[in-house]
């Protein structure tokens, strides 16, 4: 009995440190390298799909079911599963899967900047950095970002609601970070947004929320098409 | 007893759908690409016209034909095709496909698989699909290749009978294309899912498109066809797209005005698969009539492969 209590102690103190992890996970300034990409808003703007506030908020809308639909099982599968194997298997179906080009370098610079950045930072998981390691040399890992984000979460202790959110929020963050450096909103205009889309993106989470991976699809496949495009823009600030 | 908007085909209930399957084999006969089997079963037909374009070409053009010119609530279609070692196949339709009305929550369902053997060309050339107000329709295609074969695949869908108002009416569509290399190597796998029930409607997410278009070019065969299109759809796009002078300012006009200067037809090109080996294009088009040009225009260069030049 007293034997349990001082293990349950001794996992709760686990989780507390792991919290701190967690957070920092989701932390905008964690170097993953996020701002570099404005997830087809930019190529949006150019096609006069999105020209003010009102159809930013719809494209940001659009984008997050798109996101829930085709991201959210990679996330799912990888947290409820952190393994090697398991990870590698998905990554290689989410290469087969991202088929255009723009988003799919987009998906393998930043989940390959997320695996290398949390190899060195959270070292009390010493498998981030091994599993890094076996396949940095493989050739047949690609780094996606959804599930490299998983599997870190997955490691880090976060339960897979908590994961398949925080990667909804994440989306949104850094797609109203770009819409304020394309000019679209400005700081405070941007937080008031981001709070006013939260009940939408729980909605879409929820809805799409602990699929398989047999299950990941396009909703919005005119983004597809717009993003394929953001390497013919003339100018550009974003990656993608 | 129901009966369906052909008003021919009886309606199948609940678990009595039976799958309708049909087969076509090409095979090399003296040298010559041939249909060697061809079964298909009611609602589907193949017409495999003799000659189809000039007799020094090696290709055969299948037609497929759904009585009652189209899909009925319910009807579930599944096919297999096996082209043979160096062999050409072409799998066109003679009108766009129309799904019906759905009743009740009846989903239609269209299933092909094919194989494609070495140093074989198959080309997948349809009319596009247009789904009726509430209709349901999934659709999946599976590719089995190995590493020189080479494959062309049209699947595009319209917003429905756009010109008498319906635009996005429909209930559910779902389209499937995947393409395995040997040993079951996901190579390309995506999957459109347009459903009713999102937070946003299909016409919504549409944005005034009526049309969407994915035309994917793979193969040896047909690396001179990919490098035109990439090219010729960047010189397109290059000059549709620019900074709007209304974004950057704050002195935005209204959305209206921007509407009108929204680029008509979007394409974009994507290369995918081992080597580079595949292009995708990815099509969204404001009418049915400008993607037919650009099909006509993009893929004339199979033309030498096919005997006819497709969409013409």
């Amino acid at each position: 009995m007293e034997q349990d209590l001082v293990q349950t102690d001794k996992i709760r103190k686990g989780d507390s440190i792991l919290q701190w992890s967690q957070w920092q996970l989701l932390d905008s300034i964690l170097p993953t390298g996020g701002f570099a990409h404005s997830f087809g808003l930019e190529a949006a703007i150019q096609a006069r799909i999105v020209s003010g506030p009102d159809n930013l908020k719809n494209f940001i809308i659009h984008l997050l079911e798109n996101t829930g639909s085709l991201l959210l099982p990679f996330v799912y599968s990888t947290t409820t599963n952190p393994t090697l194997e398991n990870w590698q298997k998905l990554d290689t179906i989410l290469d087969a899967i991202l088929t255009n080009e723009v988003g799919r370098k987009a998906s393998v610079s930043q989940g390959s900047s997320l695996m290398r950045v949390a190899a060195s930072v959270f070292t009390e998981v010493p498998s981030l950095k091994s599993m890094r390691d076996v396949s940095i040399g493989s050739g047949v890992v690609s780094f996606h970002h959804a599930p490299v984000f998983g599997l870190i979460s997955g490691l880090l202790g976060m339960d897979s609601g908590t994961s398949q959110r925080a990667y909804m929020f994440m989306t949104m963050r850094d797609v109203i970070s770009a819409a304020t450096r394309l000019n679209l909103v400005g700081p405070l205009g941007a937080a008031v947004l981001q709070h006013q889309i939260a009940p939408v993106a729980e909605a879409m989470s929820k809805k799409w929320m602990d699929r398989p991976v047999e299950d990941a699809c396009q909703t919005v496949p005119l983004f597809d098409t717009i993003q394929g495009c953001h390497g013919y823009l003339f100018s550009r600030l974003f990656c993608s | 007893m129901l009966f369906t908007g052909s008003g021919k085909r009886k309606e199948r209930v609940g678990r009595e759908i039976e799958m309708e399957k049909g087969k076509v084999v090409v095979e090399k006969v003296r040298r010559k690409s041939t249909v060697t089997r061809s079964f298909s079963k009611y609602p589907l037909k193949f017409i495999i016209p003799r000659k189809a374009g000039p007799s020094k070409t090696d290709a055969v053009w299948i037609y497929s034909l759904t009585y009652g010119g189209g899909i009925v609530s319910g009807d579930s279609i599944s096919v297999e095709f096996t082209i043979g070692d160096g062999c050409t196949a072409v799998l066109t339709t003679q009108a766009s496909t129309k799904v019906y009305k759905s009743l009740g929550s009846k989903c239609s369902e269209q299933v092909l698989e094919a194989r494609i053997g070495s140093g074989a060309l198959f080309a997948v050339i349809p009319d596009p699909v247009t789904c009726f107000a509430t209709a349901r329709y999934s659709q999946k295609q599976v590719f089995r290749l190995v590493s020189d074969s080479s494959l062309v695949v049209v699947d595009w869908c319209t917003s429905g009978r756009h010109e008498s108002g319906e635009k996005w009416d429909f209930e559910l569509y779902r389209s499937t294309n995947n393409i395995f290399a040997e040993d079951n190597q996901p190579v390309f796998l995506d999957t459109v899912l347009l459903e009713q029930s999102s937070p946003a409607s299909i016409a919504e997410r549409m944005h005034d498109y009526q049309v969407i278009a994915m035309v994917i070019i793979y193969g040896p065969k047909l690396k001179i066809v990919q490098d035109q299109v990439q090219e010729n759809v960047k010189r397109m796009m290059s000059q549709q797209l620019h900074i709007p002078s209304t974004s950057l300012g704050h002195h935005a006009k209204t959305s209206s005005h921007n509407c009108l200067t929204r680029p008509a037809f979007i394409a974009s090109c994507s290369v995918f698969g081992p080597k580079g080996i595949g292009v995708v294009v990815r099509i969204a088009s404001t009418t049915t009539e400008s993607v037919y040009r650009f099909l006509q225009h993009q893929l004339a260069g199979m033309e030498p492969l096919l005997g006819v030049s497709p969409y013409c």
